[in-house]
């Protein structure tokens, strides 16, 4: 029985370890996005004080579309031939382009870690990467039952303070509903890659409540991990009686950014519908920022919410900050 | 670190300790919220539309019972397309519906379910699981090469008719599995940077795919979907009547028909391959070289691939000559005890490569199939479809044919062959019956364009399992995949018109 305590301490303190430092999820899927969504992370985690997971979701056939025969007979024919299961090979490019951002310059040792799952040869597998300031580069292929929960559950294996996932507009419904679904589902913020150009600073949108002013603050302290950090400001009125709050938010929010010692670059307050402005008004940005959505689930269920809205419609990346 | 750094980080840490993670339980909480509801609302909206076909006033010409199956086979159609609870858990569901909601005996309801047909679904499976272990894959390679020569167009053709061939008799999942990484290995030895053989790989892996996709019309070993189109047929088999004779479809009377089809639509496969996906390379030499070496290292024939083989052969004869009487699902089951006593595979690999739900959900879908039948649903819908048919000339002929290829594509598409069959199968059968049409023609014309699924990677089982391989994109298969429908439609119509009537039907 003290073996079992001693785990679950070990495990406490892995987790208490775990919850000091900033942790980026990186979900690769072989696409161009994923790759830009990876370089976007390895700039804003080069402090110490940052971790890099990469995973890559791997999914379980059902068996019925297979005609009754498992996928796992011919990923086991594969691998006795020698040949490597998809994923594999993304997830060793996303490490390249690491190497590439020098990421990987000192000594990093590195640790390999296997779980078996039924209906895969190769089950979950994991490379941690850790050099000896205590930063450390995870590795991780998964398998699922589809994408999004895969990402999900991997979010249950240790907190994570950002999730960063490719959403294509030309691979369409897709990998956008991947997007929706872990954006909607995730317990920490989400950062949704599409055409990712960094250094072009992020549009934090402000609607004047706690919840938004909450984010404004913590997307400043993320936008703090860049060399050159850019923040702006919008908030929308639906018309003109509603313009003075608008400004007031902005006002408010930029106080919150100038405690933080950063500088706003733009501020805007604007009438019009709110969706439609904030996707018009970001394109100039690398990141459109906006809070999760304080409507309980089934009013946000019935209307939807305004950040799910520009996550499905913007034109470049979003994060929701959470 | 600085002092507000590690503020900084700590902000950031209670953002996510306000969800404590609590193994398990944090999945579930977020589970059971209402997007619960919205994730599965595809149950809901079945469970519905059930409820409403039951509450609506009988329609015409269709007895109660009969409607009571109808709503099942709509509820578990939907639950086929959309998926929102594991599948096999359909195929509960329709067991449990027979014996509650139309009141059949549960020894009734459990005797319907495992038939000849049902038999050899589940043996074939067992086969294919021990014929993918014999490892024969490297040889079959080495042995394409050596006939085709290097030519990257001459190995895509090699490979299709070797695929296919094989195939037609142990079904296309079997192949792909075990030449998928002949395939791959095949790309992997050209070039290691998969943008420089894009192409190459689209049209090699797809060789296989079509190929093993293509030939799974050719006998009835070749797909699911074939044993439970000879299955419904068994229904109109009449001892006392020796003119109901030919709806017993012995093994060798489905090849004469369906053989030839396949055979002919494969120099079409590789054919439309070249032309959409241009190869980077014209030439393979490097790659068979090393391809040679590999094959080298495996050394000589071992006498337990002799053993293989054998037994293999064996089955393969059992099927023409004994199926007629002892059935086909008998042999199928004598050849996996030949492979599992002859120590060649493994309990534990059989039962862990097959996917037992799908036996199950063949069985419940053929035993609500035979439902739609007996209570009059079939001919019911059969029926109001004819009507339908009828304004724009699609109620007879080459025009019903056309009708009934074209419905099954569609509904093939959405759903896995063997589901698609087992669905429409009484329908279409019924409707031949009412048309005055031949249920042999019109069940072959859905059997065979159940196999036209190649626009999806759930479409037929070659795609998904070469699909999982990730060299292909989705978009690949909707490149190609029409002009292969397209092709295939043809074939088959004009082999339907000019062919069959020799067979005498």
């Amino acid at each position: 029985m003290a073996d079992a305590a001693d785990i679950q301490r070990e495990l406490e303190d892995e987790h208490e370890r775990r919850l000091k430092r900033f942790r980026i999820l990186v979900c690769i899927d072989g696409s161009e996005e994923s790759y830009r969504g990876l370089d976007y992370a390895a700039r804003m985690g080069g402090a110490d004080d940052c971790d890099i997971i990469l995973l890559y979701v791997r999914t379980i056939d059902q068996g019925l579309h297979s005609g009754g025969m498992q996928v796992r007979v011919a990923r086991e024919n594969m691998l006795s031939w020698g040949l490597e299961l998809p994923g594999i090979r993304y997830l060793r490019k996303g490490l390249d382009l690491l190497i590439e951002n020098a990421e990987l310059e000192e000594q990093w040792s590195s640790t390999v870690t296997h779980t078996d799952v039924e209906g895969d040869p190769l089950g979950d597998n994991k490379v941690e990467y850790r050099n000896t300031t205590g930063k450390s580069i995870v590795l991780k292929l998964k398998t699922a039952h589809d994408p999004a929960s895969g990402i999900l559950d991997q979010y249950e294996l240790g907190p994570y303070n950002l999730i960063i996932l490719g959403a294509d507009r030309k691979r369409g419904l897709f990998s956008r509903q991947i997007a929706q679904r872990v954006a909607r589902h995730a317990p920490c913020s989400v950062l949704a890659a599409r055409e990712l150009v960094p250094g072009r600073g992020h549009l934090v949108c402000t609607d004047g409540s706690d919840m938004a002013l909450d984010a404004v603050r913590r997307d400043a302290l993320m936008a703090q991990r860049f060399q050159a950090p850019m923040v702006s400001l919008i908030s929308i009125a639906r018309d003109d009686g509603d313009l003075q709050a608008a400004e007031d938010a902005v006002a408010r929010a930029k106080d919150a950014v100038s405690d933080i010692g950063l500088e706003v670059l733009n501020t805007y307050a604007r009438i019009g519908d709110p969706v439609d402005e904030i996707i018009e008004a970001g394109k100039e940005y690398s990141l459109i920022v906006m809070s999760d959505t304080s409507k309980s689930s089934i009013k946000r269920m019935l209307v939807g919410s305004v950040s799910s809205k520009v996550l499905a419609k913007a034109h470049n990346s979003v994060l929701i900050i959470r | 670190m600085t002092e507000t750094g590690t503020a900084r980080v700590g902000l950031l840490a209670r953002s996510v300790r306000r969800v404590p993670p609590v193994p398990g339980l944090g999945h579930l909480s977020r589970t059971l919220n209402l997007y619960y509801f919205w994730e599965k609302r595809w149950l809901f909206i079945a469970m519905a539309v059930a409820a409403g076909m039951l509450a609506m006033p009988l329609p015409d010409g269709l007895s109660e019972e009969g409607l009571v199956v109808l709503t099942m086979s709509v509820f578990a159609t939907i639950l086929f397309v959309t998926e929102p609870v594991p599948l096999p858990s359909v195929a509960l569901m329709i067991i449990v519906g027979q014996v509650l909601l139309l009141g059949i005996s549960s020894t009734e309801v459990a005797k319907s379910l495992m038939t000849d047909s049902v038999l050899f679904i589940m043996g074939s499976l067992m086969l294919a699981v021990a014929v993918v272990r014999q490892k024969l894959d490297k040889r079959i390679a080495w042995l394409i090469v050596r006939v085709t020569g290097t030519k990257t167009s001459r190995i895509c053709f090699g490979i299709s008719i070797v695929s296919g061939i094989l195939a037609s008799f142990v079904g296309e999942h079997t192949v792909a599995a075990m030449m998928l990484p002949v395939g791959i290995t095949l790309i992997t030895l050209t070039s290691d940077d998969p943008h420089k053989v894009r192409n190459l790989a689209a049209v090699l892996l797809f060789s296989i795919s079509y190929g093993c996709s293509v030939a799974g019309i050719g006998t009835p070993s070749g797909g699911a979907r074939n044993a439970i189109m000879i299955g419904y047929w068994e229904y109109f088999y009449d001892p006392t009547d020796p003119a109901t004779d030919i709806f017993r479809v012995d093994y060798l009377t489905w090849m004469l028909y369906a053989y030839p089809m396949f055979l002919i639509q494969l120099p079409f496969v590789t054919m439309i391959l070249l032309v959409t996906f241009r190869p980077e390379y014209r030439d393979l030499s490097r790659a068979c070289v090393k391809l040679r070496t590999q094959v080298e290292l495996e050394g000589p024939m071992k006498p337990s691939d002799w053993v293989a083989i054998v037994i293999f052969a064996l089955v393969l004869t059992g099927w023409i000559t004994l199926s007629a009487d002892i059935g086909m699902g008998t042999v199928a089951i004598m050849g996996a005890i030949g492979f599992l006593v002859a120590g060649l595979v493994k309990w534990e690999d059989v039962n862990s490569g097959v996917n037992w739900g799908v036996v199950l959900l063949y069985a419940a879908a053929i035993s609500l199939g035979v439902q739609m039948k007996d209570t009059g649903a079939a001919k019911w819908i059969a029926e109001s479809f004819l009507d339908m048919l009828t304004p724009i000339g699609a109620d007879q002929g080459i025009g019903l044919w056309a009708a009934v290829s074209v419905l099954t594509t569609a509904v093939t598409n959405t759903m896995s062959n063997g589901a698609a069959v087992a669905v429409l199968g009484p329908i279409v059968l019924k409707m031949a019956v009412v048309a005055g049409e031949s249920p042999i023609i019109i069940g072959f014309i859905t059997a065979i364009s159940s196999a036209f699924a190649y626009l999806t990677v759930v479409g037929t089982p070659a795609c998904t399992i070469v699909y999982a391989a990730g060299y292909l994109k989705t978009t690949d298969f909707l490149k190609v995949g029409w002009k292969m429908a397209v092709m295939s439609t043809i074939v088959m119509l004009v082999g339907a018109a000019i062919y069959w009537p020799f067979l005498g039907t």
